[in-house]
């Protein structure tokens, strides 16, 4: 079953390919925080597939169930564990992006990024 | 008393939470938050070295092969993080202390705000495991947004809204770094990391190991704002309120010094680890520099010349003998002061004239003589003028590149000490000696107190350092002796 | 074979996401992508995950994004 970690493996690259792509060439500013969403879950799929073990089973031990065989047959779950604080901090981040996003709404009355983020440097060319 | 070491995350986290939750009490919340700023240069002084476990899950011995494995995550406290811990403290009472004086009715977020950077840095120095550093690097993210956002300066939710973009760009592809070192050798111990690497387990020439080095590495460079992200970084400097732009700069040091520490325990072995240090060290150091020359808005221009500073860190670091990393450490605990010195100094000339723009200022040592003596002595601890403690660790740096056989590197940092210099000195000058331009009206508004205070504690602070350097030195070489 | 397509419906539903001109729609569209992933985990041996998973990636990110699409504007122009 090498053929499925393969494969997780490269949907994970893709998601973090389309996730940077998005996040770097889109102009409208939601769609580039849901690049970025993306590029947290490339990076989750990724460390789950670490602990992942083909044939294995589910890394909790129940009562009646011998210790050798579960210890050789897990999968292995410190990776999991990872990716459970990872995603709430994925959530809790793109609360606040979209929370700035909304309070710039206000401001500007558009989306895109290149009027809503470019003031700053036209505020600095007029410094210089 | 090693109970004290994971108090030092803890007591600002709960106050943090606690201020939040009961901020309409505008008077026990003041009283609480000075109280709390008070204990966290304290808790690090009282406490013994030592190794904290949580859970009190102790290390475990594999008998077949010999290694030893960490379970628990694992704190250790040592002489260096006593020394950043308690700076770090010292610094955020002044900046909690200079908030709590200005505004008579406080904002419970605020200080939410500040407190968790505070508890956020602690960790990231404290810990021990790879995985619990990058999640304390997240919330120390929240946080400098938080605290950039908050201030009432012109564009300042725009500069926060980029900044959060570019971490959250970058902070995933260190997840993903961190993610190949656990593919590896299936641990985010950095102990057990580096057994692993060092004894031979891991292949060092293997490709995945070299990706997890260049991913670990993309999200160092965004959190000490090395380029490409200087500009990004002086910027939040500039759009935040002066104190909390002290604060910030601090976390910036910090956050940049456990990262590197930590990619030097597991990637010494590398020997193009170095060489990217070194590079992108030398990057910064000229562009913030040569950037900071063309600045009119002296706030970007302290932003520039703080990014430029942490060059001289990364230089020490890249050089990596033992004497060369005690300077680089020595120079970011110099730094965390000298530059905290600068922008409340800095701050309270903002306060006192409404101006940013240098061309319009001018004349400014008749009005404001205490503040600007300060800031005259700060900024020549930050050129490297001695007796400052900026003197002591520039020395140390030419004379450890000078001993790695590299003299071209102490000649480019002693010129980016001279123009760094420079700089000061013409900003200087045109603040405060020249005559004062007509249409500038300095009203006779008192520079705050509390602003004063603080620099003089900072100044007392950059003296200490700078007569007496081996108090600290020689704790921080015996440190670096350790991990090497 | 499930999770074969589950990875597809995951890089489709990006991708779709993405070139949507509706950004409710876009929303939605994430949505799908975070509740296969979520089901992916499940495969993948890790029920503590998909749970979460399936809560912040299916309810939680969509929901956000559609509360600010309403607060700003729907179309992408």
């Amino acid at each position: 079953m090498a053929q499925t970690q393969l494969a997780i493996l490269l949907t994970s690259i893709a998601l973090v390919v389309i996730g940077l792509y998005s996040a770097i060439f889109i102009d409208n500013i939601i769609k580039k925080i849901i690049g970025i969403s993306f590029i947290e879950e490339g990076a989750n799929l990724f460390i789950v597939a670490i602990g992942y073990k083909a044939g294995g089973v589910v890394p909790i031990l129940m009562p009646g169930m011998d210790t050798s065989w579960f210890a050789a047959n897990a999968a292995y779950p410190l990776p999991f564990g990872l990716v459970l604080t990872s995603i709430v901090i994925g959530a809790s981040t793109l609360a606040v992006m979209l929370a700035l996003v909304m309070v710039l709404y206000r401001r500007y009355g558009t989306l895109s990024t290149k009027v809503m983020l470019a003031d700053t440097s036209k505020q600095e060319e007029y410094n210089e | 008393m090693n109970e004290l070491i994971p108090l030092m995350v803890i007591v600002p986290l709960i106050s943090a939470l606690i201020i939040s939750a009961f901020s309409k009490f505008n008077k026990v919340t003041k009283i609480f938050a000075l109280i709390v700023a008070v204990c966290l240069p304290l808790i690090p002084l009282l406490s013994n070295y030592g190794l904290h476990y949580f859970g009190g899950y102790q290390p475990i011995l594999d008998n077949v092969t010999n290694v030893v494995y960490h379970p628990a995550i694992t704190y250790s406290f040592t002489f260096l993080q006593q020394v950043f811990i308690a700076m770090i403290g010292i610094l955020t009472f002044l900046v909690v202390f200079v908030y709590l004086t200005k505004y008579r009715k406080v904002s419970g977020p605020y200080l939410f705000l500040l407190f968790l950077g505070t508890a956020a840095v602690t960790a990231m120095l404290l810990t021990d495991d790879i995985f619990h550093m990058f999640v304390f690097f997240e919330i120390l993210a929240l946080a400098q947004v938080g605290i950039v956002a908050a201030s009432s300066i012109d564009y300042s939710y725009e500069m926060a809204l980029k900044y959060m973009i570019l971490g959250s760009i970058g902070s995933p592809i260190m997840l993903l770094g961190i993610g190949f070192l656990l593919a590896i050798t299936g641990s985010v111990n950095v102990t057990d990391i580096a057994a692993a690497v060092h004894n031979g387990l891991v292949d060092i020439k293997s490709p995945v190991f070299l990706a997890s080095l260049g991913l670990i590495f993309f999200g160092w460079l965004y959190a000490s704002g090395f380029p490409p992200f200087h500009t990004i970084k002086s910027g939040i400097y500039s759009k935040a309120e002066p104190h909390g732009a002290a604060l910030l700069q601090s976390f910036t040091v910090v956050s940049m010094i456990s990262i590197v520490l930590i990619m030097i325990r597991i990637y010494s072995s590398l020997p193009i680890f170095e060489v990217f240090i070194v590079f992108f060290s030398i990057l910064a150091m000229i562009l913030g520099v040569s950037l900071a020359l063309t600045q009119t808005d002296f706030r970007r221009m302290i932003g520039f010349l703080a990014v430029g500073e942490l060059g001289f860190i990364g230089l020490g670091i890249g050089l990596g003998t033992q004497f060369a990393i005690t300077a680089g450490l020595f120079q970011a605990l110099n730094e965390i002061v000298i530059t905290a010195l600068l922008f409340i100094g800095f701050g309270a000339i903002v306060e006192a004239t409404n101006e940013v723009d240098t061309r319009k200022l001018g004349g400014l040592l008749a009005y404001h003589p205490k503040v600007s003596l300060m800031l005259l002595l700060g900024g020549l601890a930050m050129a490297g003028v001695p007796p400052f403690n900026g003197f002591q660790s520039k020395l140390m740096l030419v004379q450890a590149s000078l001993s790695c056989g590299f003299p071209e590197l102490s000649i480019l940092a002693i010129m980016v000490s001279i123009a760094t210099f420079v700089v000061f000195v013409k900003t200087f000058y045109v603040m405060f000696l020249r005559p004062k331009p007509n249409d500038l009206e300095v009203e006779g508004k008192e520079v705050p107190r509390s602003m004063v205070f603080a620099m003089g504690i900072l100044l007392i602070i950059i003296l200490a350092l700078g007569l007496f350097p081996d108090m600290v030195v020689n704790g921080i070489s015996n440190f670096v002796g350790g991990i090497l | 074979m499930l999770d074969f397509v589950l990875m597809i419906i995951i890089i489709l539903s990006a991708i779709l996401a993405l070139i949507q001109k509706d950004l409710l729609k876009a929303a939605i569209l994430t949505g799908f992508s975070g509740g296969a992933l979520a089901v992916l985990f499940q495969i993948l041996l890790a029920p503590d995950v998909a749970l979460t998973q399936a809560i912040v990636g299916a309810a939680i990110i969509p929901v956000f994004i559609a509360l600010a699409v309403k607060k700003t504007q729907r179309e992408d122009s």
